[in-house]
């Protein structure tokens, strides 16, 4: 008997679990919104841009995302799956620029548009894959690390003198090298006399950017100022930047605007972070995918705009976009 | 010599020992399939049921690698990272070394077979415990894979290895026959062989297998490096399939490895263990994992629900073991 009564129990559970789910299922799937990670404040605001975007273009959808942004083969088996409820669209964020490609060709196969979310595909790979990308939508990476470095250069003066910290992304990840690029291209340009003495990879990771910054700030004790490839390491570098006693001297920047960035930025802690708009990202793409489906024919790629937050800036409150950091 | 002569007790062979696969794996693969397609209208169909033997191919073929080793009474955590590694190896010597495809396959399985080699000796020759030296192998290899492609994937195959990963001989993915084949094979090995039946006697209890004649060590290296073969043969499969061989391929894949074959009756402590109970436990976890995504469940619960199937699944193995032996 006691045996049953555990199989029996199993599939309780079983049953609990899933239709815990189903509040999301729905018989008419619209658009098929595939994400990185849900973990991640980033891909939350975007999420709320795609419900907010699909209910002002009166459409559905279906998003799923994977454990982390590191689990490339898990979302291309989530991508084949979610081709199994034939959505009109595939809105996709891939995890790097190859892994969801077989995924996208059998997408086209089936007559299903797909966008490029966040820009992370690359056209030309693509086409040589034979996927056709109905349009990219995202923030311009390349400009935000130059905006960065605009920044950098008119609060310290284009004639400043000193070292500069570079601490990029993952190795290899596109999305770090174009924001460390773009701030080392700009910053020659605006003001040749800052130099950058170290480029560095901090693996998106706090721990990592907080090690890096003692290590650069006892090589070179004329640091004034570090470019961070986003929020969560910029926040690392702060705090080391604090402890050694040269909070004030030197200009620490990060790329993202989350939520952490802006209270450390208002307690005059973080000097900047060039914020990406990814409630705005999500919107947009929804309503261009609508009317790509409706025959309009839309931009290779469309950039949505980024801002630089500063103490000031927040304060003020005066920008637009502002309401769209979330 | 026979088992039965090195006085394994009957109680752990049993009734259910002669059975090719234990029961309660199977009730919980048919609740899965019976819920699910009651749950979704997507779900019973002959793609999906594909896009799943597809989705599990790789994790089943490293599941049979850690099965061997397991039931041995062995562990091999590298698994994941030899998958990453070998597949680098692969797609450098096809791209950048000039190696024709088939040699790049062979450095596949070379590389996982090195590897596992190195961790076998450690742990029979050096003494050193399998969970350390398998420990240290997961940073190395990984390491290693890094080092090789800079931390960038190496992207574009030969036609001939993309049809590997991607091509569907007779609709079916090809990934699939080299899982459903490996499966067979493997499965007559460990059940049917005497080199299988050793790798029982040495996980059950060691001091008989010596008894008995069985040269444990030089056995237990040999397991290592089958293990290590199949983590090759999984990363030839990564790299067929995703076209590129990705530095960060398979990271965490030996504990999802490891779970399907603990789900599939395998015992954690050795000394029990069949290939298709591994199959079964792959198959779980692959229809527990598409169904979920077909509901469109948050990944969040994803890893809950695989979490609680697991215990579940080894608490009615116990129950009916217990029962059993009284």
């Amino acid at each position: 008997m006691k045996p049953r009564t555990r199989t029996l129990a199993l599939a309780v559970v079983l049953f609990g679990v899933a239709p815990a789910a189903t509040t999301h299922a729905d018989d008419r799937p619209v658009y098929g919104v595939l994400l990185k990670t849900l973990s991640n404040p980033f891909w939350g605001a975007m999420e709320q841009g795609v419900r907010d975007g699909a209910k002002e273009a009166g459409v559905q959808y279906f998003m799923q995302a994977v454990e982390s942004d590191q689990a490339a083969e898990p979302q291309l088996n989530t991508c084949n799956t979610m081709l199994e409820r034939k959505p009109k669209a595939m809105i996709t964020a891939a995890i790097n620029s190859t892994i969801l490609l077989p995924c996208l060709k059998r997408a086209n196969e089936m007559g299903i548009p797909v966008v490029d979310l966040d820009a992370n595909l690359d056209h030309e790979i693509a086409r040589k894959a034979g996927v056709k990308i109905a349009f990219t939508i995202g923030s311009d990476n390349t400009a935000a690390g130059k905006q960065g470095a605009d920044w950098l250069a008119g609060k310290l003066g284009k004639d400043a003198r000193g070292a500069v910290l570079v601490i990029e992304g993952l190795s290899g990840n596109i999305t770090g090298q174009k924001r460390a690029q773009g701030f080392k291209e700009e910053l020659a340009g605006k003001a040749p006399q800052l130099k950058v003495v170290a480029s560095l990879p901090g693996d998106w990771d706090r721990q990592k950017a907080a090690n890096i910054t003692n290590d650069i700030m006892t090589r070179n004790p004329d640091l004034v100022a570090i470019f961070c490839a986003n929020d969560t390491m910029a926040l690392g570098a702060v705090e080391s930047a604090f402890a050694a006693g040269k909070g004030s001297k030197i200009t620490i920047i990060g790329v993202d605007g989350n939520v952490d960035a802006v209270k450390s930025i208002k307690s005059g802690r973080l000097a900047a972070s060039v914020a990406q708009l990814p409630y705005l990202v999500g919107k947009q793409a929804v309503a261009k995918t609508k009317a790509v489906l409706a025959g309009k024919k839309a931009d290779e790629y469309t950039y949505v705009t980024t801002l630089v937050l500063t103490k000031q800036v927040l304060a003020d409150n005066k920008d637009p976009n502002l309401k769209y950091l979330k | 010599m026979t088992i039965e002569a090195a006085g394994i007790p009957e109680s752990k062979r049993g009734r259910r020992g002669r059975l090719m696969v234990r029961l309660e794996s199977v009730v919980v693969l048919a609740v899965l399939v019976a819920l699910l397609s009651v749950l979704s209208p997507y779900f019973l169909s002959v793609s999906n049921t594909l896009n799943i033997l597809l989705a599990t191919a790789v994790i089943g073929v490293l599941a049979f690698g850690a099965t061997f080793v397991i039931a041995a009474a062995g562990i091999d955590l590298s698994l994941g990272s030899v998958l990453g590694l070998s597949g680098v190896v692969g797609a450098l010597s096809i791209n950048a070394w000039g190696m024709p495809w088939p040699v790049g396959l062979l450095f596949c399985l070379g590389t996982g077979a090195l590897c596992g080699s190195i961790n076998g000796l450690l742990v029979a020759r050096a003494g050193i415990p399998a969970f350390i030296v398998t420990l240290g192998m997961l940073g190395v290899a990984r390491g290693l894979a890094l080092v090789l492609t800079n931390g960038v994937p190496v992207y574009g195959l030969d036609d001939a290895v993309v049809y590997i990963g991607q091509g569907r001989p007779a609709g079916v993915p090809f990934p699939v026959f080299v899982f459903l084949a490996a499966a067979a094979l493997l499965h007559l090995v460990l059940g049917h062989t005497r080199f299988g039946k050793y790798a029982l006697v040495i996980g059950d209890n060691e001091g008989a297998a010596r008894a008995m004649g069985v040269r444990v060590q030089r056995h237990r290296i040999a397991l290592y490096a089958l293990s290590g073969t199949m983590a090759g043969l999984a990363g030839l499969l990564f790299m067929a399939r995703t076209n590129a061989g990705d530095p960060t391929g398979g990271i965490n894949y030996e504990l999802t490895a490891i779970t399907a074959t603990i789900l599939g009756g395998t015992n954690l402590f050795g000394g029990r263990a069949t290939i298709a109970g591994t199959l079964i436990g792959a198959l779980i976890m692959g229809v527990l994992q598409n169904g979920l995504n077909l509901l469109a469940v948050s990944s969040f619960y994803q890893q809950m629900a695989i979490g609680t199937v697991l215990v579940l699944a080894v608490w009615l193995d116990q129950a009916n073991r217990a029962r059993g032996q009284r």
